[in-house]
């Protein structure tokens, strides 16, 4: 059976998503994009640049083989605003995926839980696969999910701040409940970060700081896919229970086998 | 009459820590998990002045965390070098005596012309104080016009009213930028001589009053050299931190022009030398890590290729500061100050490059403003 990441009426098999901004240039974005395997990749409507190759961040992940181009609506302040934005993402990426972002306060970039409900609302109507960024609240992940979010994109910790899962507590509520994909979003450090949202049935993650602000970010994309493979891999395989306790291999009441009730 | 200080302004007590040199007030300030302005003054001071390569650690560590590997670049466009305004400092007062001109509305389709192909994608429209000649109305019309063809456009003109700031952010503008040149009143006095500027308390109030009429972000700075700099850098803070409090959605940028010798031949009073700069673009940095700063051709290739990343993530590219002079047809005037670094677009992003930061033209769009249909000429 495979292993796939449903999303609108598509399956990917990479469970690892990439943002696009940070990155150094736009070789060293490419070579990651590509060492992650990532068939899902974001890219923000502002960075699009068509005529302009030295600073179009579109037109050279457009040419990847495999890859869907997600246009996200970073920088709008409203739900007025994302929608535009997404619409002409649309327009100009023909992909029906858009990651919702609407973060009002520029300086740390959390999500407007209002907004995003609001604008998520229309863009489902208008036909879009609606990926929401949103708090990591577990009543807003089901209100997105009701009003038919394709997935729900809970943060970690806030964008760029490399905190790691600091809302754990609350992505297990989300995940325990979600009958949508949740892709944990934003705040992650390290491929032990991503493993261990994996770990916890989380269904994808999306990376963008921790790659590209890496020294070799093309090598730290190789890291964060074997990282959320074998996360997968654990939370299929079926982790051990935690205990206070240590547990024997051997069990201590083999010498009553013989008498039990068999 | 000297203008008081508002109380949210004030630098004191924080002015004798920046003139401290205690090193174990650095060394507290540098271990803060969330450092404010007391910190702020302990990163200024002549004592973490020795700690200049630390602090530059850190400033490069967290530039990279919240802006990536990346420069924004824009450039600035003078559309007018009219003022009544006599500011000792600058090279369009009133009393110089230089050629004045303002661009029509032809001549300014032709620099925006030549700015597309420089592949500029965010424009900064400058003028001098206000005076009929390039009142309101005109830097309203220029806005639109600009934004009919460029994704951001930003203004640095005189203190408008939140109407009028309404006005411009209708026409397409996205942001403000509005130095206080210097917050000490006194000095603030003693180099504006005269004109509509020389009113402290109505510039100071503007970046509050453009947040307020639906500006996305303005930029604040002080013209270093002008005053006390460690009074001017610390209200400099105030006023960002203030600002933010006032305004959630309000982005709030800081710049860091220094007095440059210019065409009337004025020189600094307080000299700010590099060392001092870089350690004051440090202190913002780790004090206020998501807040971007710029830096302008004012400064030497060396200088701006250094800070490049190291603190800064703006900064202006071929800049002109006669009005036009980006095309070749029109008429050069005269400049409000002198250009240190010439280098074209290419020369400069190659340095750029060359330390591993990607220039970065077009960072907006035009989907994020409420009118996108492109307005004819005025």
């Amino acid at each position: 059976m495979t292993d796939g990441l449903k999303l609108g009426d598509r399956i990917f098999s990479s469970r690892l998503l990439l943002g696009t901004g940070k990155f150094s240039s736009t070789d060293a974005m490419i070579r990651a994009v590509r060492a992650s395997g990532a068939e899902l990749v974001t890219v923000a409507l502002r960075r699009f640049h068509p005529g302009r190759p030295v600073d179009d961040v579109f037109g050279p992940l457009a040419a990847l083989e495999g890859v869907t181009l997600v246009p996200n609506t970073s920088g709008a302040r409203d739900a007025r605003e994302a929608v535009r934005a997404a619409q002409l993402g649309r327009e100009l990426a023909g992909s029906p995926f858009v990651k919702l972002e609407i973060h009002p306060n520029p300086h740390h970039l959390l999500p407007d839980p209002i907004e995003t409900y609001e604008a998520a609302k229309i863009l489902v109507q208008d036909g879009f696969f609606v990926l929401p960024y949103m708090p990591a609240d577990p009543v807003l992940a089901r209100r997105l999910e009701e009003i038919g979010c394709a997935a729900v994109m809970p943060l970690g910790a806030a964008i760029g701040s490399g905190q790691g899962l600091t809302t754990m507590s609350m992505l297990k509520l989300i995940i325990h409940e979600a009958s949508v994909p949740v892709i944990v979003d934003a705040g992650l450090r390290s491929p032990s970060d991503a493993a261990l949202t994996m770990e916890i049935g989380g269904d994808a993650v999306l990376v963008n700081s921790a790659i590209a602000t890496a020294e070799d970010p093309e090598l730290m994309a190789g890291a964060f896919a074997a990282a959320v493979k074998a996360g997968r891999d654990a939370w299929r395989a079926g982790l051990m229970p935690r205990s206070e306790a240590a547990a024997a291999t051997s069990p201590l009441t083999a010498f009553l086998a013989d008498e039990g009730a068999g | 009459m000297t203008a008081a200080l508002p109380d949210w302004l004030a630098p004191l007590p924080w002015l004798d820590q920046a003139g401290s040199d205690d090193a174990r007030l650095v060394e507290h300030a540098l271990r803060a998990d969330q450092p404010g302005i007391r910190e702020f003054a302990a990163l200024l001071s002549p004592a973490a002045g020795r700690r200049l390569e630390t602090l530059a650690r850190r400033a490069l560590a967290l530039t990279r965390r919240h802006f990536g590997s990346t420069i924004s670049l824009y450039a600035p466009l003078y559309l007018s070098n009219y003022c009544p305004t006599r500011c000792t400092y600058c090279g369009f007062a009133a009393d110089r005596r230089i050629a004045r001109h303002k661009l029509t509305p032809a001549e300014l389709e032709a620099e925006l012309s030549a700015l597309k192909t420089l592949s500029i994608e965010e424009i900064l429209l400058l003028t001098g104080d206000r005076t009929a000649v390039a009142d309101y109305p005109y830097v309203r019309d220029c806005v639109r016009l600009a934004a009919a063809r460029f994704p951001n456009v930003a203004v640095e003109v005189f203190a408008l009213s939140a109407d009028e700031y309404r006005g411009l952010s209708a026409a397409g503008c996205s942001a403000v930028t509005l130095y206080q040149e210097t917050y000490d009143p006194v000095r603030y006095e003693q180099t504006h001589l005269s004109g509509p500027k020389r009113d402290y308390l109505n510039r100071l109030d503007a970046p509050a009053r453009a947040l307020a009429g639906g500006m996305r972000a303005v930029s604040l700075g002080a013209l270093l050299g002008l005053g006390q700099p460690l009074f001017d850098l610390l209200c400099l803070y105030q006023h960002a931190t203030h600002l933010r409090r006032a305004f959630w959605k309000g982005g709030v940028a800081i710049s860091f022009p220094r007095l440059r010798p210019e065409a009337g031949g004025s020189t600094a009073d307080f000299p700010v030398d590099d060392n001092f700069l870089a350690q004051a673009i440090f202190a913002f940095r780790i004090c206020l890590p998501d807040v971007p700063l710029t830096l302008s051709t004012r400064e030497s290739p060396r200088f701006r290729d250094g800070m490049a990343g190291l603190g800064i993530s703006k900064m202006s590219v071929a800049s002109r500061t006669t009005v036009g002079g980006y095309d070749l047809e029109t008429l050069p005037s005269g400049a409000q100050f002198d250009i240190n670094d010439h280098r074209g677009v290419a020369a400069f992003c190659a340095a750029l490059q060359a330390k591993g930061l990607q220039p970065v033209f077009k960072n907006w769009d035009a989907a994020y403003r409420e009118q996108t249909v492109p307005v004819s000429a005025p």
